[in-house]
Formats: C-alpha cells, structure tokens, sequence
C-alpha cells in the first residue's frame, strides 16, 4: 500500500491543530511530534508537507497554521462547487424539512452544520435558497476559531443569514433540530464513530444528514487524480485523497448509527449514480425519528430509488 | 484565416486560463463578479502574449528574405496546428456547455471525467499542436516563431498562477 493512503494514519490537519477537549482553548503543537507519527508509518509525502511549515522554537505558529487551513479551505471549497455539494443538501433536505413539517411541527427549525469550516453548506443555503419563508435558521459550528472567523467573515460580506460559532454543536445552547456535516464523519475513528452518534441522542433533534467520500477499490486513485489538478497545497493534496481512504463504508456508518441510535431509522442516500452500479463520490448517512419515516418516503417521490434500506 | 483563427483559441485559452487559476482562490458564494474579473485579466494575458507574438511574427517577417514564402509557410503551419487545437477546444466548450443540463451528476461528471483531465492534457496539447504544425515547415522562422509562441503561451497560465497567488497571499495575510 501507498504509504500516504494508509487509513488507519490521521490526516496531516489533524495533528497540526490542537485545541483542549473542554475550554477548546488553542494547544501548542510540536512540529516534531507530528512529523514522528508520520515518520512512524513511512509517510515522506506527509513529512515533507509537515517539514515545510513554519515554526518557532519547534512549534508550530498559529498564524501560519490558520492561513494554511483558510487556504485549504477556500480549495476544498471549490471542490464542493465542482460537486455542487449545496444543491445536494437543499436536494435532500428540503425533504427532510418538509417532512418535520407534515408532522405538525410550526417552529422554526435549526440546522445545525457540523465542523462547518468556513461554513460552505451554510453559506449556500442561506444564499440560494429562502430560508425565512421555509422557516429554516442555519448555524455552522467548529472547533477552529479561525475558521469560524472567516465564515462569519463571508457570510457579512454577502449579507447572508446564516451564522458561526466555536464550540460545540451538541452542547444544550447551540443544539438544532437538524444535523448536517460534509467529510467530518471519517474523523471520528472506531468507538468515537458511536459516541458522536450517540450524540444525537437529544429530544430535539429530529434528523441528521452526514455527507462524506464514499469508499470504494479506485476511490483513493480518483481522488489522488482529482486533487493533484485541483488542490494547490501540499497538505490540501495529502489530506484530501487520505479522507477518501479513511472514509467509512456504508455498512460501517448504518451499524455504528443504528446500534448508536435505536430511536432513529438510519440508512444511506445516493450511493450510486442514477440506477447503474456506478458508486457517487459522495454518499450520505441519513437518520431520522422513526416516526417520520413513511412521510420521509413520501417526500423522497422519484428520489426514493436513491434511498437504502432504513431500519 | 489559419492565423486568425489561432489568435482566436489563444484569447479563449486566456480567458479560461484566468478563470482557472481564480478557482478555489476566494470563498464567496455569489462569484460571478470575482470569475468576470478574473476572465478579463486572462484575457488581456492572452492579448498580451498575441501582441508580442504579432510583433515577432512582423520583426520577423520584415528581416525575411523570402517574405511570401514565408507567410504561405505561417499559414500552412497555423492550419496543421488547428488541426490539433480545434479538437481540444471543441471538447472543452462541449462540455462547458453540457453543464448548462440541470442534473448534478451530469455537471459533476464534466468536471471530474473531462475537464479536469482535459486541463491536465493542457500543456501536452499545445506542445503536440505546435509541433505537429511545424513538423512540415519548409523554413526556419516558422519553426523558431511556432517554439517562441508556444514558449509565450505556455508561460501564460504560470505568470497569472503568479500572480493570483501573489493576491492570495496578500488577502490572507490581511485577514489573520
């Protein structure tokens, strides 16, 4: 195996930013102790994009930490664009809402927008769709204050309604009614995979929609061919094709989900391309209340194909 | 016609080329201001380099002992070059076009199974188009011209890549 695909490594922008698991206070990083976790699997394409970042006394600095991720960012966000990641959400949300609706539910619906960044999904949303008449309030949350500055940063520029906040989006004060997260659910690795699910165990949350890669035998080659084009940072390059290795297979996200959540129906939407055994880049684990699932099939109309099995 | 036509596909080139190298450069939602911009300024790179072009084609041709010859030499080289250029280009505003389908799968695939590959094959199609054109000229100067413009216009997408990331640089270091 290609050392820089190997899954079970963590991603270059994992290691690179640290905050503490409770305040999310920001955490120095030693350049040294990434480079030797990388070292530890063989990963020179990884230690040579680690190698290049500056650092001060053998941290690593903040400042050109955040540039690199706001830069890294504004890539990944063009590779969103490409896949026209906003009208897929609105695509399938739309649904979800419009479900929540039919089942006697009148006030305004939080989506909440898991480990935003800078806040892609939420911009787009707010910009494409009318999120006042549907009744919709959309927040981006994330644990990188930088991050988050720069998505309430365009979202100003813009005169977007939608809005960012650092912390965490479980926690009783910023908690919706909607969960939406795009390539986050690989992060989260073995037992933390239930926890984050378990997570969503909340009375008032009614539905989740998790995007992320689909894996597959040319999912890594495709993407390594995709973001050597696309991306124009060594990191960007590195991490983007080790999430497409890293990323969960179906069965792994709707086990870990229905043994997480017995209250949900889980299941993945949009695995293959139309009705050909073609596999979509993305696909997407949606979980929802049991009892809004008929309505939910209902809703789906000619996009209930797309739809795996729910239980 | 050949050479006007050559001019043409090198203003287009520009064109794409400025809005290639915008791309994942600003993170607005609403972008059409920021691509129109970035489009003008590869355009006048293109006009740039077809000026100079021009003015080497002229210098040339003024010092030129054998100038009728040598403009029927252009043309027949420029013709051999669209043979190779045409193509490409048809591909490419074919599957811009295609994006006007409404389907998100249909526009995703044109990025990720033709125009990303299209735009790797970029540089090697100007390199084959250039070749093969010269490949049968009868003169020296046509073959020294077609190498100093296809130097010109690969060099095109490097200097704007320069320069939007020299803007990008800019930006960021005035955000954080």
């Amino acid at each position: 195996m290609i050392a820089a695909w190997n899954p079970a490594q963590p991603e270059i922008t994992d290691l690179i930013l640290q905050h503490h698991p409770q305040t999310l206070e920001r955490l120095p990083v030693r350049k040294d102790d990434v480079l030797r976790v990388f070292s530890g699997y063989g990963n020179l394409q990884a230690c040579r994009a680690i190698a290049g970042l500056p650092d001060k006394d053998g941290v690593l600095e903040e400042r050109a930490i955040d540039q690199l991720l706001v830069a890294t960012h504004w890539e990944m966000q063009r590779l969103a664009e490409e896949f026209y990641h906003g009208h897929r959400v609105w695509d399938l949300l739309r649904r979800l809402v419009a479900t929540i609706r039919k089942s006697g539910f009148r006030e305004t619906l939080r989506v909440v927008d898991v480990g935003c960044g800078i806040g892609y999904t939420s911009r787009w949303l707010a910009a494409s769709v009318p999120l006042a008449e549907y009744g919709i309030d959309v927040v981006g949350m994330d644990l990188n204050s930088a991050l988050v500055r720069e998505a309430n940063r365009l979202a100003a520029l813009e005169k977007l309604n939608c809005h960012f906040f650092h912390g965490d989006a479980f926690s009783p004060e910023h908690s919706g009614h909607i969960f939406l997260s795009t390539g986050v659910i690989h992060h989260f690795r073995g037992k933390a995979l239930g926890d984050f699910f378990r997570r969503h165990e909340r009375p008032e949350i009614f539905a989740f929609l998790h995007y992320d890669f689909q894996p597959s035998v040319i999912a890594p080659l495709g993407s390594w061919f995709f973001h050597y084009l696309r991306m124009r940072t060594a990191v960007a390059k590195h991490d983007g094709v080790l999430s497409a290795a890293r990323a969960h297979n179906a069965r792994t996200l709707v086990e870990a989900a229905r043994s997480s959540l017995p209250e949900f129906a889980s299941g993945i939407y949009g695995a293959k391309i139309w009705k050909t055994p073609a596999p979509r880049v993305f696909h997407t684990l949606v979980g929802l209340r049991r009892p809004l699932l008929p309505e939910f099939r209902q809703q789906l109309g000619a996009r209930l194909g797309r739809l795996g099995e729910m239980r | 016609m050949s050479l006007l036509l050559l001019y043409v596909l090198a203003l287009l080139d520009g064109l794409l080329c400025g809005a290639r190298v915008a791309m994942g450069r600003s993170a607005v939602i609403r972008k059409r201001a920021y691509y129109v911009h970035a489009q003008i300024k590869g355009l006048v790179g293109a006009q740039i380099v077809s000026t100079i072009a021009l003015c080497a084609l002229f210098l040339v041709s003024i010092e030129s002992a054998h100038r009728l010859a040598l403009r029927a030499d252009l043309e027949a080289a420029a013709g051999r070059m669209l043979w190779v250029f045409l193509p490409y280009a048809a591909l490419v505003l074919g599957n811009i076009v295609l994006r006007l389908v409404p389907s998100t799968d249909i526009r995703s695939a044109t990025s990720v199974m033709m125009l990303g590959p299209l735009t790797a094959i970029r540089p090697l199609v100007m390199i084959a188009g250039v070749l093969y054109g010269i490949s049968k000229s009868a003169l020296w100067e046509t073959r020294a011209l077609g190498l100093f413009i296809l130097a010109l216009m690969l060099s095109l997408e490097l200097a704007l890549n320069f320069l939007a990331a020299r803007q990008q640089a800019r930006e960021l270091n005035a955000l954080l």
